[in-house]
């Protein structure tokens, strides 16, 4: 019984088919917001769904150049790596499907072996723009990821453990967005960056290189790079709301605090212009790093009773 | 000083070269030079700052004259300055070129030598810039004798020979944008060789929309024509119409009357205003601001709604008629106009705070691609480009035509000269504009919409200078007094402002030259004004799927 | 130096209804000088040709079959027009107008040809030019 309820909780619920269509639920919400926020209607519920469909009819074209196992392999492991980390994190207000200790750091590679191997596709398929897109994509990672692994770690450092799960119900009784405000703007800002939301979407800008790592992406693979990603969308949605928002304990608490980390992201995606890849690393080498080291110095003193 | 004045000056300038001068119109001095004098001549002018070379027109006069000329157009407020150089049509025209005495005109020179055959001895690049790589040689489309059987697709050469494919290995590489790209609005080709994200060299083909446009005006008679002028671009449209009416009444030595010329003015306004605001929108796609992209198309509605009410048509307004105007302003049309110019100020504003002020906006356009006043005087910019930089190029002030001396402009300029100033003259023009529109709306003198022109215009040839939103817009019509014109040369401000995209891009990141290249608002369709009919592309064939596919994936491998 | 000056445009438009106008289902009627199709009457026609010279497009033939009866067909392809309005402006006898209301011609096939006058001209003319044309009509 216990397998069966393993493989069913893999497959269908809360993660596999719930999550790849939560994802694409939440995909559709930050759409429609942003076209609300620009005075257009926006697409219907069922757009992303729709366009998962249409890509997944296409051809696949393999470039010339390209290593084959490569391109059509590295869809299929980021799309892995996206679904794995959600076992630990609590989906749907539901605890999570695996823990154990130390999986916090578990998570966070596993979500930027999305953007590793998103890098690597555009590194393989060798077309003018997609190399381009490739190493805006891997030099946004060196930026972002130290800041936002950073913040995430000063409520596990308030929690005392790494464990997600751990964390989770410490926050049920400390709402950290209070206690660590510089924490949750930096958190905030760092999964706007992770996900190459706007203004951090340099590596698929598509005004200057088409589509960035992608763009001799079509078909299948790039319908796998999609739903990994509206899956790391959700993923780090709920690790940030899980942490700095009072821990999801249920249904209703889960829709409503991660729709308003949403919320908030579509404001700043509408409000802010894109920055150039040379300004967003200085900007988080700079004023993300610092910020954050402060808050966890502020973290460790008053938690060792210092202060 | 007054024209006379000026075309004194100029004359005096030229007199070791003048062979023969004459004043073809009250504000015109044309100067016949030999082809050996033209570098002086061109020096001359240059050292005492007469003007600033505005146009290079070729004309074939036909195999029964033999003889094959080049206008060299020197503007210097209304008075304008030619030098005339006649050459022999059997053999070869050569030139000498003047592209070190004045960089811009190796645009124009290497146009007159695609089109017409002239040779350019001394030119740096003898790249095409027109026309298609597979052109036949020694074939010249806007001469007389050509017929459509010469222009067959050279066997084995593609339309467009790109450069091998990037290098990878030392760290370059050349990044394409275009001819197909989501940076571009309409076709057109730019390399900009790249190490890591600093670009070290740019280079452009222009040519992809060209249509045959003056060779076309040769078959179709003058009122057919100003159809055909009005469609060289979508929202300049208007310009384009009012210069060649101008000229052509002009010609025919007809004056327009005043209420149509104040409605020409109208609706050159609203039609800058609209094409400022899509320029608008443009910028902030590129730099990633779809918020003000979204924002400034909006508005945008509605004063193509308003040109809908006045013209019946929100682009291509087919406003004008040879002789003066076709649309009439009621009361109603004035009611609509007022309150919509209301609405556009407000925003119009709006948009200037946010381009003045907001931070991260800022950090994409402010201090991208700074042209000093010295260097725009040297490129030979035009327009709001040129206006950003203080150097003030602005036909409606130097040389006020139409109902412009009526219902004056005043120049708008900045000095920093990067991207940021650029923004903020053309949404300030915006504000004079709107001014103006109500001055008009408010006294516009009463008469008729249009006066009689004759069907067959008199013999003679003009210059017709107007402002378009892109800068200084430059017709030269030349009639043999029959119902066609023999020969319409249009030198659009696109041309000009081209070589400030090439040499601002070097040195500055690939992020920055989509924004460069929309920073002097290029109008591809104003730039390609001739045929390129036989090719793999163009030709008019219906392909079956299979064929269509087959093609794909064969030119995908290449 | 401020971030987020287009804060209040964003915070009004999330109230206000979108700007996109819902075609097909909401229509705004087009102003009334906006030009559509052409519509030809020939009771007030002289055969002057004037239209048909000045078309940039080609797009009128006028084929006179008794000009002193006013029997005038006018051949008007629709696809070729550009709704320039110059046949309008050329035309001294107003014979031509081009409505505002008749403008949506998305179609699946491609005869655009339309004819223009008295049913009977019509037939006759469609007739003659059935059988090999004793002249070709000029321009």
């Amino acid at each position: 019984m216990n397998a069966l309820t393993s493989l069913l909780s893999l497959l269908i619920f809360p993660a596999g088919l719930t999550l790849v269509l939560t994802g694409m639920f939440y995909e559709w919400v930050d759409r429609k917001l942003v076209a609300r926020f620009q005075n257009r209607v926006g697409p219907r519920w069922f757009q992303p769904f729709a366009d998962m469909v249409k890509l997944l009819a296409k051809e696949q074209i393999l470039p010339k150049v390209a290593n084959p196992f490569l391109f059509f392999g590295l869809p299929m492991i980021a799309v892995t790596g996206a679904l794995t980390a959600a076992l630990y994190v609590p989906l749907v207000g539901f605890a999570p499907v695996s823990s154990f200790a130390g999986d916090l750091i578990v998570t966070i590679y596993l979500l930027s072996l999305l953007t590793l191997c998103m890098g690597l596709a555009g590194w393989n398929t060798s077309s003018r723009f997609s190399l381009v897109g490739a190493t805006r994509a891997l030099t946004q990672l060196f930026a972002y990821e130290a800041p936002f692994l950073l913040a995430l770690l000063g409520p596990a450092l308030a929690a005392g453990s790494w464990q997600i799960s751990v964390i989770n119900d410490y926050a049920r009784t400390h709402w950290f967005a209070i206690s660590q405000p510089i924490g949750f703007i930096v958190v905030l800002i760092g999964l706007m960056g992770k996900l190459e939301l706007p203004p951090f979407d340099s590596p698929e800008a598509e005004t200057e290189i088409v589509a960035g790592a992608l763009t001799e992406y079509s078909g299948r693979g790039l319908a796998l790079f999609k739903i990994g990603k509206s899956i790391e969308l959700i993923v780090g949605i709920t690790l940030v709301s899980a942490f700095y928002l009072g821990g999801l304990h249920g249904v209703l608490p889960f829709l409503a605090k991660t729709l308003a980390v949403l919320f908030l992201m579509s404001i700043l995606q509408t409000l802010l212009t894109r920055l150039r890849i040379d300004q967003t690393v200085g900007m988080w080498w700079r004023f993300g790093s610092i910020l954050v080291l402060a808050q966890i110095l502020l973290t460790i003193l008053l938690r060792g009773g210092i202060l | 000083m007054n024209i006379e004045q000026t075309l004194q000056r100029a004359e005096g300038l030229l007199t070791s070269w003048n062979k023969e001068a004459t004043h073809p119109e009250s504000n015109r001095l044309d100067v016949v030079v030999s082809d050996s004098d033209l570098r002086p001549a061109v020096t001359a002018l240059q050292n005492g700052g007469w003007g600033y070379l505005s146009a290079i027109t070729g004309m074939d006069l036909g195999p029964d004259a033999n003889q094959m000329e080049a206008l060299y157009h020197f503007c210097d407020g209304p008075a304008i300055t030619t030098l005339r150089i006649r050459l022999p049509r059997t053999g070869v025209a050569t030139l000498p070129t003047i592209e070190d005495i004045i960089p811009p005109a190796t645009f124009f020179e290497r146009e007159i030598h695609e089109m017409l055959g002239f040779q350019i001895t001394g030119a740096k690049s003898n790249e095409r810039l027109f026309i298609s790589d597979d052109w036949p040689e020694d074939v010249f489309p806007l001469r007389s004798d050509f017929s459509i059987e010469q222009a067959k697709p050279v066997e084995g050469r593609h339309a467009d020979e790109l450069p091998e494919e990037g290098v990878v290995g030392g760290n370059t590489f050349v990044v394409p944008i275009g001819p197909q790209h989501p940076a571009l609005k309409e076709p057109g080709h730019f390399e900009f060789t790249v190490d890591g994200e600093v670009v070290t060299a740019a280079r452009m083909r222009l040519g992809y929309a060209h249509r045959g446009i003056e060779k076309a005006a040769e078959s179709r008679n003058w009122i057919q024509n100003l159809y055909l002028f009005e469609r060289i671009c979508g929202i300049c449209s208007h310009t384009h119409a009012m210069a060649y009416s101008q000229g052509a009444e002009k010609l025919a030595q007809v004056e327009a009357p005043a209420r149509a010329q104040a409605i020409r003015e109208l609706v050159a306004g609203l039609e800058r205003i609209h094409s400022h605001l899509l320029w608008l929108g443009v910028v902030a796609h590129e730099a990633g601001f779809d918020t003000l992209f979204m924002y400034s198309w909006r508005d945008r509605e509605t004063v193509m709604n308003l040109l809908e009410q006045v013209t019946g048509n929100r682009v291509n307004y087919s406003a004008n008629v040879l002789g003066g105007v076709k649309c009439d302003i009621g009361s109603e049309q004035a009611k609509a106009i007022k309150e919509g110019i209301n609405f556009l100020e407000s925003r119009i504003r709006h948009y200037l705070e946010v381009v003045t002020t907001d931070t991260m906006f800022l950090n994409r356009t402010r201090g991208v691609g700074t042209i000093s006043f010295e260097e725009a005087e040297r490129f030979g910019l035009l327009g709001p480009t040129a206006r950003a930089s203080g150097l003030v190029r602005d036909v409606r002030v130097e040389a006020p035509y139409g109902a412009y001396s009526r219902f004056p402009i005043s120049a708008v300029t900045e000095t920093n000269g990067d991207l940021e100033a650029r923004c903020v003259v053309r949404l300030k023009e915006l504000l004079v504009s709107c001014f103006a529109i109500r001055t008009i709306v408010d006294n516009l003198p009463e008469g008729p919409l249009a006066t009689k022109m004759p069907r067959k215009i008199p013999a003679g040839e003009t210059i017709s200078r107007v402002e378009a939103p892109r800068g200084e817009l430059f017709y030269y019509i030349k009639s043999n007094g029959g119902e066609n014109p023999a020969r319409v040369h249009i030198r659009t401000p696109s041309l000009c402002n081209w070589v400030s995209v090439l040499e601002k891009a070097v040195g500055r990141q690939l992020a920055d030259a989509p924004m460069l290249i929309a920073g002097m608002d290029p109008c591809f369709s104003c730039n390609d004004r001739m045929i390129t009919t036989v090719d793999q592309r163009g030709s008019r064939q219906t392909w079956s799927w299979k064929q269509l596919r087959e093609h794909g994936i064969e030119s995908y491998k290449k | 130096m401020r971030i987020g000056t287009m804060f209040q445009d964003i915070v009004e438009s999330f109230f206000k209804k979108s700007a996109t106008q819902l075609y097909p289902a909401e229509r705004v009627a087009p102003p009334e000088r906006y030009r559509g199709v052409l519509s030809y009457t020939p009771s007030a026609c002289t055969g002057c040709k004037l239209c048909v010279k000045d078309c940039p497009s080609d797009a009128i033939q006028l084929f006179i079959l008794d000009r002193a009866a006013k029997q005038y067909v006018m051949e008007y392809h629709m696809d070729r027009c550009i709704y320039c309005g110059q046949c309008m402006a050329s035309c001294k006898f107003n014979c031509i107008d081009l409505s505002n209301q008749d403008w949506e011609h998305a179609a699946l096939n491609k005869d655009f040809m339309v004819y223009y006058g008295r049913d009977e001209d019509i037939a006759k003319h469609l007739e003659n030019s059935a059988q090999p044309p004793a002249e070709t009509p000029n321009k």
